[in-house]
């Protein structure tokens, strides 16, 4: 039950200006409050080059592949609790720029396209030469995808030669090959999470098509939709029947088992997109689902937007202070890790919980046998501690909590005004400095009509206070009207002590000069308007 | 016809037993309140024909009767009424004769109802007026206390006392003692348990140097408290042990104490030993020790609750309660009480922290102008469409009130300053102004310089959030005329355009912009600004008034009318010529014409009209308050009788007049007149069968006497269902014409008054009280065993007329 009784009124200048409301934090949703729950830091910031793709491993420790420059980078996905580049990292049997890495689904091999046309498959666990180079393209390739299932011996890549090649990874050799797939560069293709044998891939040409390598050659090509920009990154989500295309500022949904019908489209990018990834968000309540699948697509414009593709709406968006190129969420669902095009891979790791460690060391001395019991200590009243017992002791869900009621913070004037100290408030608040916290408690004094006697019964010092006061503020536009009067009043008043001491004599001085120059001002105000009111007059007719 | 605005505040409030109800005096009903919602649950009426003075409930002492409740109340006219107030029902009354200013009944509790001993006789204590002394005589005692056996209706003979003026009594939680403040004294009896004979009851008095207003007894301890006008609070303990002991020898003992152990203590009074406490500055208005006895409560102008505790003297306050306190009550229940404020509000603390858990608003009552102030004086607008008066407070607020509900809707607090009611009033909100759909509100305040520096006019505008009569402040005109008072606030119907209009010569439009697109970003420049100023010859404007479709601006330039167009500003017309300034204008409804009421030494009621530009017809009347109906020709005025008639001075006549007629249509006499004031107001939606079945127009009128008590009534209706003098009378109005006037002084004297009957009656009760016995929140029902009673009696009753 709240208090209804009036609430206390600070004074206030009539003429005070307020500051703008504070802008009210708006209350944390539970899907923001998880996307806060991420400590930032950089990877890696000493790249230069942009960050072309940033790839998580399918399986535990799930490592990172970051494509920049002419190598590819690894990171350990189990080092605690950062991630840490693996000892053989970077890749660098490239000749050229790097592109596109992408896992085999055990994690075992890595392959990646390059500036030069040239395919390359490595293995992750150590360094080494590649072990198979595919050679087919003729210009540089961008798009290089393992099938996300079951298939560990082909792959597809796509080109700037418009070249889509299904390979027999260790035979070097093409399965099947679809020169002129598209008719612009393919800059983006995505394997089918259900199918090893299907895929999509998305070109500068606008179009999205859709591959099976099953079927007799010649009708291989199943879908085909136009997306209406240049395409920039193709996701199938994880039920294999939606497919997620990035291009121009917009990110659309395609149903595919209905043959490409668009389902969507997110327009919250100010620039153009450039990479889609998956991502979990994983509630506080332990659950086994691995959390709800969301969309995150990055963009130039410096920001990551989380899309939750079950309802169609932007859940969360975050900026970073670069154009950001690639996107990756590890599957754990305790690292995600933004690409931008400066070379800064910015990191977000899930903060630990300090309880599962302490279940840790727990679970390990029980093993040991021997649980020590820890010891209590029984506080005397010889102990310091002991008066203080109780003091910080947090409540209990079960506890009834009675919040004390919050001070109210009074300004030191109010607090003389609430006691009817009126001069002293006055010279608190002329010491102060405020122009409009004197003016408020002038104001007040005048309608408790108690000015003029504070003015009266103001020695020598704080009558200098006062007059130093009105010198600064006297012809201020704001309160020049209440304050001249008072200028005159308190020279009318006070005459006697003003004569009488040379340090107020100097003050009077000052004032009337001040008065003059605002005389002066005036009186050329007034030329201008003599001058412009013609014009106007004239103008109006 | 619906009363409503009573005083929450005439006497103190009363909790039931259980603290779950609170028992107001309002007027000549008693109002039962719930302690838990704030709402009022049931009415006492039907009892008494003028104001109740006191209520005293019935304690009861075995939790198996925790169901009963029954109390006594006395009125000034002269009755004690015994009710049932759990049904409501009315047991008993008994006629005293004398108004009743006061009663107690000290061995009620004694005796309380449930418990097995016999009931013995309850005596009731009270203070009566004769009315028979006049006030004039010198040293007349005109305040009397007797004693009256409730249970045989019969007065014990003798008078306990005789005083300048009825006296409030208080009696001790035990009913031990009965005091009350005679001057610079107390005048405490002992009563006897049980033989009242009036020879037998022992009286001491306690002597002090100023005037005591207020006094309380200790709930254990042999402990009186006193407070007196300048704000001191005198304890004297142990009082009466000489003489209430009726022992001799312990009188004795007492006689050899000296004057030195007894510090204190003055003209060898009867009391241990007296100490004074002073923090308050002004009169202590009440003073309450708490149930256990360790708290004294005391209160007075200051509208501070001080808590003194008793042992050590140390204080805690409840400030900012924004008014001054009279009346403090403790429940049953000791986490609850609650404190009576002059400003017709009663407010539930819970009790250790004194936080206000509900308030029980009244209307709140009118304040004076400072000295200085121009202008018209009615402190109220009305949001018709809502059905809400908006009434202007001392304490910088506007109070929402529901006219139909007869409760307060909300507050908006216009100067963000703390009031403290024993200064000067420095600062008022001198007019407010509410457009025709209520969206909109204006509000103006004053500050008045000291010694010509630092004051302040200031112009508010106000938006109506989402909810009816919640406003939140749009914009802030400093100094709209810049020195210059403003006379009056109107807002145009249909449009967000408001007129203000100075004393200082001018008047000034007002619109209100919306958000201006530019470069796709909206400007939040939301706000009113100045359209354009007028100004004619110079005159002070005082009055504006715009026409029902909003086409026409009328403004009075002190004695003329003159029509302006609204959106372009350009003067049309300039109609009539009075000889005293114009003070209030209105067009009327939907016809051509316009009333103004002109006030000074040659009050003035003119019709003008805006088609011919000419005076229709006018009358020399005294005019307070106009009104105009909005969608009929009609408007109605109250005009005031001066002394001239030989009727009170307060007196005064609602006319209503039909715009191309000069003979009014009806006429009611009324009282309070002063500072009153007239609205139109459509007719609630509950109210539509009665209009549905007289095919009438739904408009009711609306009179706010000086008090704030209001009536509203349906002015067509002709029915007896409101007293009304009857169209045959003619009521002797000369025919001005279109070019005489007329005094109506000598003709309103032959009005007969039978038939102008003051419209302060109370309901007919209803004939079929099946309808009404089972409405009510479910935790206020009576238990069904009572409405079981009553209905089956009313279904009794029923047959025979259906057999008829």
């Amino acid at each position: 039950m709240a208090d209804e009784s009036k609430p206390f009124f600070p004074v206030e200048s009539a003429h005070h200006v307020k500051p703008p409301p504070p802008r009210r934090a708006q209350s944390l949703t539970p899907e923001s409050r998880f996307w806060r729950s991420f400590r930032h830091s950089e990877l890696a910031s000493g790249l230069i080059l942009p960050v072309t793709a940033l790839e998580f491993s399918p399986v535990a420790p799930y490592h990172v592949a970051a494509a920049c420059s002419a190598a590819v980078h690894l990171f350990d996905g189990a080092a605690s609790p950062s991630l840490a580049p693996l000892p053989h990292s970077p890749l660098s049997g490239f000749s050229d720029v790097a592109y596109s890495p992408s896992f085999r689904c055990d994690g075992a091999l890595l392959a990646a396209g390059g500036e030069s046309g040239l395919v390359q498959v490595f293995r992750v666990d150590k360094a080494g030469p590649p072990l198979r180079r595919l050679r087919a393209h003729a210009r540089p390739v961008r798009v290089v995808r393992y099938p996300r299932v079951a298939d560990k011996i082909h792959l597809f890549s796509g080109g700037d030669d418009a070249l889509l090649a299904y390979w027999d990874v260790p035979s070097e050799a093409q399965v099947v090959s679809f020169p002129g797939a598209h008719r612009d560069y393919i800059r983006a293709g995505s394997a089918s999470p259900t199918s090893p044998e299907v895929f999509a891939t998305g070109s500068y040409d606008h179009t999205v098509k859709l591959w099976d390598v099953r079927v007799p050659p010649g009708s291989n090509l199943l879908l085909g939709f136009s997306h209406g920009d240049p395409v920039e990154s193709v996701l199938f989500l994880p039920s294999g029947g939606l497919l997620a295309t990035a291009g121009g500022n917009v990110v659309k949904i395609w149903d595919i088992i209905s043959g490409g019908k668009l389902t969507h489209t997110i327009e919250s990018h100010n620039k153009t997109v450039t990479a889609l990834c998956l991502g979990r968000i994983k509630n506080e309540s332990p659950s086994d689902d691995g959390g709800e699948p969301r969309l995150l697509s990055v963009s130039i414009d410096g920001y990551m937007k989380s899309f939750d593709f079950a309802t169609f709406k932007i859940t969360h968006s975050m900026r970073y202070p670069a154009q950001l190129l690639s996107v990756g969420f590890s599957p754990s669902g305790n690292a995600r890790l933004v690409g931008t095009s400066d070379g800064v891979i910015y990191m977000g790791m899930k903060k630990t919980k300090k309880q599962e460690e302490a279940n840790g060391t727990n679970a390990a001395s029980e093993l040991d046998g021997f649980i020590p019991e820890p010891e209590k200590q029984v506080l005397r009243p010889t102990n310091y501690r002991y008066f203080h017992r109780g003091k910080s002791e947090k409540p209990q869900d079960t506890d009834y909590v009675i919040p004390r009621a919050a001070k109210v913070k009074l300004a030191e004037h109010d607090k003389l005004l609430k006691k009817f100290w009126h001069k002293e408030a006055l010279v608190v608040a002329l010491s102060k400095k405020s122009a409009s916290s004197v003016v408020a408690v002038m104001e007040e004094l005048v309608a408790r009509k108690k000015l003029l006697k504070c003015v009266a019964n103001l020695d020598v010092d704080e009558l200098r206070l006062l007059l130093r006061f009105l010198h600064k503020n006297a012809t201020s536009p704001r309160h020049a009207r209440f304050l001249m009067g008072l200028t005159k009043k308190v020279l009318e008043m006070r005459a006697d002590d003003i004569q009488s001491n040379n340090n107020l004599r100097i003050y009077v001085r000052n004032l009337k000069r001040m008065i003059a120059e605002e005389i002066q001002i005036q009186r050329s105000l007034q030329e201008i308007q003599g001058m412009i009111s013609p014009l106007l007059v004239i103008a109006g007719r | 016809m619906i009363p409503g605005g009573q005083s929450l505040v005439s006497s103190p409030p009363v909790f039931s037993h259980d603290g779950k109800k609170l028992l107001v005096c309002t007027g000549c009903t008693v109002s039962i309140f719930s302690t838990s919602t704030g709402m009022k649950i049931m009415e006492l009426e039907g009892g008494h024909t003028d104001r109740v003075t006191s209520v005293v409930v019935v304690p009861v002492a075995a939790p198996s009767s925790k169901f009963i409740s029954y109390c006594w109340t006395s009125s000034i006219d002269g009755t004690i009424c015994y009710w049932d107030f759990s049904v409501p029902e009315l047991i008993k009354k008994v006629k005293v004769q004398l108004p009743i200013h006061s009663m107690v009944i000290p061995n009620i509790s004694c005796t309380p109802i449930g418990s097995s001993e016999k009931t013995s006789n309850h005596y009731a204590f009270i203070s009566v007026e004769d009315p028979t002394i006049s006030a004039d005589e010198n040293k007349a005692f005109r305040g009397q206390i007797q004693i009256y056996n409730l249970t045989k209706s019969r007065r014990v003979r003798g008078l306990l006392a005789e005083t300048r003026k009825p006296e409030l009594l208080s009696v001790s939680k035990n009913g031990e003692f009965l005091g009350i403040t005679n001057k610079r004294k107390l005048d405490i009896w002992k009563i006897p348990s049980n033989d009242f004979r009036i020879e037998e009851i022992k009286k001491i008095k306690l002597h002090h140097t100023k005037k005591l207003t207020a006094l309380a007894f200790h709930p254990k301890l042999r402990m009186v408290a006193g407070g007196d006008v300048t704000g001191r609070i005198l304890m004297w303990i142990g009082f009466g042990r000489r003489k209430f002991s009726g022992d001799s020898q312990a009188t004795n003992k007492k006689k050899n104490l000296t004057d030195e152990e007894k510090p204190g203590v003055r003209n060898n009074d009867d009391a241990d030993s007296c100490s004074t406490w002073h923090w308050h500055p002004s009169e202590i208005k009440f003073l309450s020790f708490s149930s256990d006895g360790a708290y004294l409560y005391s209160g007075g102008k200051e509208g501070v609750i001080v808590v003194w505790q008793i042992d050590t003297g140390k204080k805690k306050f409840k400030p900012r309660l924004g008014s001054p306190l009279l009346y403090f009550t403790e429940s049953p229940d000791p986490s609850l009480s609650c404190v009576t404020c002059a400003d017709n509000h009663i407010h539930l603390l819970k009790m250790p922290t004194m936080e206000i858990t509900k308030s029980i608003a009244g209307i709140k009552l009118p304040f004076s102008y400072p000295v200085g102030h121009k202008g018209l004086c009615t402190q109220v607008a009305y949001d018709e469409t809502a059905g809400l008066i908006a009434v202007l407070t001392e304490d910088y607020c506007v109070q929402f009130f529901s006219l139909f509900d007869n409760h307060e809707v909300s507050q908006v607090q216009v100067c963000k300053r703390n009031f403290q009611p024993v200064d000067d009033v420095t600062l008022y909100v001198a007019l407010v102004s509410v457009s025709l759909d209520g969206s909109l509100m204006g509000t103006v305040d004053v500050k008045i310089p000291e010694d010509g520096l630092g004051g302040l006019v200031s112009l508010k505008f106000w938006m109506r959030g989402s909810r009816i009569a919640e406003y939140s402040l749009s914009t802030v005109i400093y100094e709209p005329h810049s020195d210059a008072e403003i006379s009056s606030l109107a807002f145009r119907p249909g449009h967000c355009m408001a007129v203000t209009s100075s004393f200082g010569g001018d008047f000034k439009i007002w619109i209100h912009n919306l958000g201006i697109k530019l470069n796709d970003q909206l400007h939040q420049k939301t706000g009113w600004r100045c359209q354009s100023v007028g100004s004619y010859k110079g005159r002070p404007m005082t009055a504006a008034a715009f026409s029902a479709d909003g086409s026409v601006l009328a403004i009075a330039a002190e004695s003329v009318v003159t029509l302006w167009d609204p959106d372009s500003n350009v003067l049309v017309a300039v109609i009539g010529d009075t000889h005293s300034p114009i003070t209030s204008l209105s067009f009327i409804g939907n016809s051509e014409y316009l009333v103004s009421l002109t006030g000074g030494s040659t009050p003035q009621l003119a019709v003008l009209s805006t088609s011919k530009l000419r005076l229709s017809w006018s009358y020399k009347l005294v005019a307070e308050a106009l009104s105009s109906s909005r969608d009929t020709s009609q408007f109605s005025v109250l005009v005031l009788l001066n002394s001239q008639c030989g009727i009170e001075k307060e007196n005064g006549v609602i006319l209503l007049f039909d715009v191309e007629d000069p003979v009014p249509v009806a006429t009611w006499m009324v009282k309070k007149a002063k500072g009153g004031s007239l609205a139109f107001v459509p007719a609630n939606p509950s109210f539509d069968e009665i209009k549905a079945m007289d095919g009438e127009k739904p408009s009711l009128l609306v009179y706010v006497n000086g008090d704030h008590e209001y009536i509203i009534f349906d002015p067509h209706n002709m029915d007896n269902r409101i007293g009304k003098s009857s169209r045959t009378s003619q009521i002797a109005l000369e025919e001005a014409g279109m070019f005489g006037y007329a005094s109506i002084y000598g003709d309103l004297s032959n009005l007969n008054p039978k038939q102008d009957q003051v419209p302060e009656i109370t309901f007919a009760p209803s004939e079929r009280p099946w309808e009404t016995i089972f409405n009510g929140s479910s935790h206020a029902l009576p238990p069904l065993t009572k409405l079981c009673s009553t209905f089956l009696a009313s279904l009794i009753e029923k047959k025979p007329s259906m057999n008829e």
